[in-house]
């Protein structure tokens, strides 16, 4: 295993860890070009713990342990997406998912704050914490994922999630979905709502519905899965399709948007919904993915547009609106980068040597990045998709040639391989990220 | 890549050194000056650039179906209204996206759709009046085609297959109803090559008409860069209720109709 899918001759881990610039950054050692005596490198608050805060962090300390890095993340422990739809699917415990901060605060020295951050104030450089605490940077570092737009889809708010979980955040809805789907009778429908682009994570809803076809198969053999999208194609199409029917015959139903599977209407207290065309569809457990948006700390800072997400420059993911403000991961616009783990943790890395290197007045090198998306079909039939991407005319694009698609016509061997290499993914991008050891 | 300027007509450098004499601050330059099809439409008045709206998103990822919204809340004179709008996609092969024929039951103009859109470019709309004015706005959209996006298998239910039609039963007088319809149709633009390698011969739905009580009360053109299983979104705001006729017709001569009742009072 020491070779990656046949892309390249690099292990993951060496690919993982020089995504972004930050392996281009000399590594400074405890010397730090300004720092005199206790005087530090400058000030950077990083508000977020996900794949995009954990990361900014660690790097930025990497590139230059006199930066002052303090973390702001009100969780002690952090539930990974990637992977949580493996829990669904009964093949993984959702402590397999779980990530702590002991590496950030006792080998890289960040200062990690569980509080919320509830307001930015970008004049005056100041956070303000829930704990009444503020802190006070020179350069700020977002990574707020994101948020639920309770005000999008007829009848789904908060409430209506305790019965018909998102689960788009990993953690307790997770809990939740897994225990409805342990409870459900056997024969009965599985029922997911699939949002328009963007999202987070775009093959997640179909991993997910693959998960859930395995752990009916496994423990309620009659049950139904019935996915109302609100696109007409999705990532992977092909391959989960081909997936799908080779694993679980007819057993996943999916209807696109033009036939009707745009859900506009949500009746989580009866477990049904209502189609943009009037089509009613009953559920025995009810996922709905909705619309999304930037973290919402994203709006208190002033970086989102009227999208709802965090427009930013392309060579430093620095916001086009407030100065002095990055913002990586789920919340901003990066296409055709996706929104992935594997990104936020990408663009961390540019983002920290972009910092560095200002901090130090010097400038940072030409960024690259890149990303995997592996999904499960099976326990042992894995697919993925790949990109490389370099700023072109001031955005980012594609780089072409670079990446691509699991084939379409592999033997079962090449799919029981991607399986095994999504685990190697998840295991080095979590060590990458929190120092977790698989 | 910004569209090549055609040649400038002599009309339109007269309009141009006009509007610079008078007001070197107000709209001259709109792209819809650089688009032949859509200056022709403007013709010789001043676009107003107040008042119409185009809905897309900065960036799809998408360019095979982008969700495009028009709106107005612009002024108009009593009893004048909108009697077309024009949408255009400066960047795709024909520029013609589609035309929308409104009547005085048009009431609320809000009209959705799903547009081709080949590359990241400008799509343009311009409105005319019943009495002449005209209104034009412009807006910019980036199309990637994510890394994590993939087209899935044409299985295409057969064209003009299931139309479906959402509207209203009931409206009090003086009230917009929300009108919503999709049908299945390839829409084929005749550019595309098929899996032996032959082009795919056009098939499109080119006419899209909604009665009323017998009264044509909304009507579309469709073109090229309309998606494939065109959707369309618009309101009505009839004074008495009918019988609601809605019909596509494709460039082979074949149509689909779907009859519904509307009431009002």
């Amino acid at each position: 295993m020491s070779q990656d899918n046949g892309r390249s001759g690099l292990t993951r881990r060496q690919l993982i860890q020089g995504m972004g610039a930050a392996s281009t950054l000399p590594l400074l050692g405890g010397v730090a070009p300004f720092a005199i005596g206790n005087q530090s490198a400058g000030r950077v608050v990083v508000i977020g713990g996900g794949f995009g805060g954990a990361t900014a962090a660690k790097y930025l300390k990497r590139a230059n342990p006199a930066i002052d890095v303090t973390m702001v993340e009100p969780a002690e422990v952090f539930y990974t997406c990637p992977f949580s739809n493996l829990f669904l699917g009964g093949l993984r415990e959702l402590n397999a998912i779980a990530h702590g901060y002991d590496e950030l605060r006792g080998r890289y020295g960040v200062k990690v704050i569980h509080a919320m951050a509830e307001d930015v104030d970008p004049d005056g450089h100041r956070v303000s914490l829930s704990n009444s605490d503020t802190l006070d940077y020179d350069r700020l570092v977002l990574s707020p994922g994101i948020d639920i737009r309770w005000d999008a889809l007829e009848g789904y708010d908060e409430a209506a999630a305790e019965k018909a979980p998102h689960s788009w955040k990993a953690g307790p809805q997770t809990e939740l979905l897994k225990r409805q789907l342990e409870g459900m009778d056997d024969g009965g429908t599985f029922v997911m709502v699939a949002p328009e682009n963007p999202f987070r994570c775009p093959p997640g809803p179909y991993e997910r519905a693959s998960m859930v076809a395995h752990y009916f198969t496994q423990h309620k053999p009659n049950a139904k899965v019935l996915i109302l999208d609100a696109k007409d194609n999705f990532s992977k199409q092909g391959l989960f399709t081909a997936g799908w029917e080779q694993l679980y015959g007819d057993r996943i139903e999916w209807v696109g948007l033009s036939n009707d599977g745009r859900v506009t209407r949500v009746d989580a207290n009866n477990l049904e919904v209502e189609t943009e065309f009037g089509t009613r569809h009953q559920a025995d457990v009810l996922n709905v993915i909705p619309p999304q948006k930037a973290g919402w700390i994203a709006d208190r800072a002033g970086v989102t547009d009227d999208s709802g997400w965090v427009p930013v420059k392309a060579e430093t993911f620095e916001s086009q609106r407030v100065n002095d403000i990055h913002v990586v991961g789920d919340a901003t616009v990066a296409t055709p980068m996706p929104k992935s783990g594997f990104c936020a943790n990408a663009q961390a890395k540019v983002v920290a040597a972009a910092i560095a290197a200002t901090l130090e007045g010097s400038t940072a090198p030409d960024p690259y990045w890149a990303n995997t998306c592996y999904s499960l079909i099976g326990p042992e039939y894995g697919i993925s998709v790949a990109g490389v991407y370099r700023v072109q005319d001031g955005v980012i694009a594609s780089v072409e040639g670079a990446g691509g698609l699991s084939p379409t016509d592999a033997p079962e061997a090449t799919r029981a391989l991607e399986a095994e290499y999504a685990v190697g993914w998840y295991n080095a991008i979590c060590q990458d990220t929190w120092g977790t050891e698989a | 890549m910004p569209t090549p300027l055609p040649a400038i007509t002599r009309r339109r450098l007269i309009i141009s050194i006009g509007l610079l004499v008078i007001s070197p601050l107000a709209l001259a330059d709109g792209p819809w000056l650089r688009l032949e099809a859509a200056s022709n439409i403007v013709g010789d008045t001043q676009p107003n650039t107040a008042g119409l709206h185009l809905d897309l998103p900065h960036v799809s990822e998408d360019g095979s179906a982008v969700p495009l919204g028009l709106s107005f809340d612009g002024t108009l004179g009593e009893d004048d209204y909108l009697t077309d709008i024009h949408l255009f996609a400066t960047g795709n092969p024909n520029p013609e996206i589609a035309v929308f024929h409104l009547t005085p039951m048009g009431g609320l103009p809000e009209i959705s759709t799903r547009v081709r859109l080949n590359e990241t470019q400008e799509v343009i709309a311009v409105a005319r009046s019943h009495r002449g004015e005209t209104f034009a706005t412009s807006r910019e959209v980036r199309i990637t085609v994510s890394g994590c996006l993939m087209r899935g298998n044409d299985d295409q239910p057969a064209a003009l297959s299931y139309p479906r039609v959402s509207a209203p039963s009931h409206l009090a007088p003086g009230e917009a109803g929300e009108i919503r319809t999709l049908i299945n149709h390839p829409m084929e633009t005749g550019l595309r090559e098929g899996p032996n390698g032959n082009t795919l011969p056009r098939h499109i739905i080119e006419h899209f008409r909604v009665t009323l009580a017998g009264e044509t009360a909304f009507e579309a053109e469709l073109h090229r860069s309309i998606s494939a299983n065109p959707y369309l979104r618009f309101h009505l705001t009839p004074t008495q209720g009918g019988e609601l006729v809605i019909e596509w017709q494709d460039d082979s001569g074949e149509s689909a109709i779907h009859r519904t009742a509307i009431d009002v009072g």
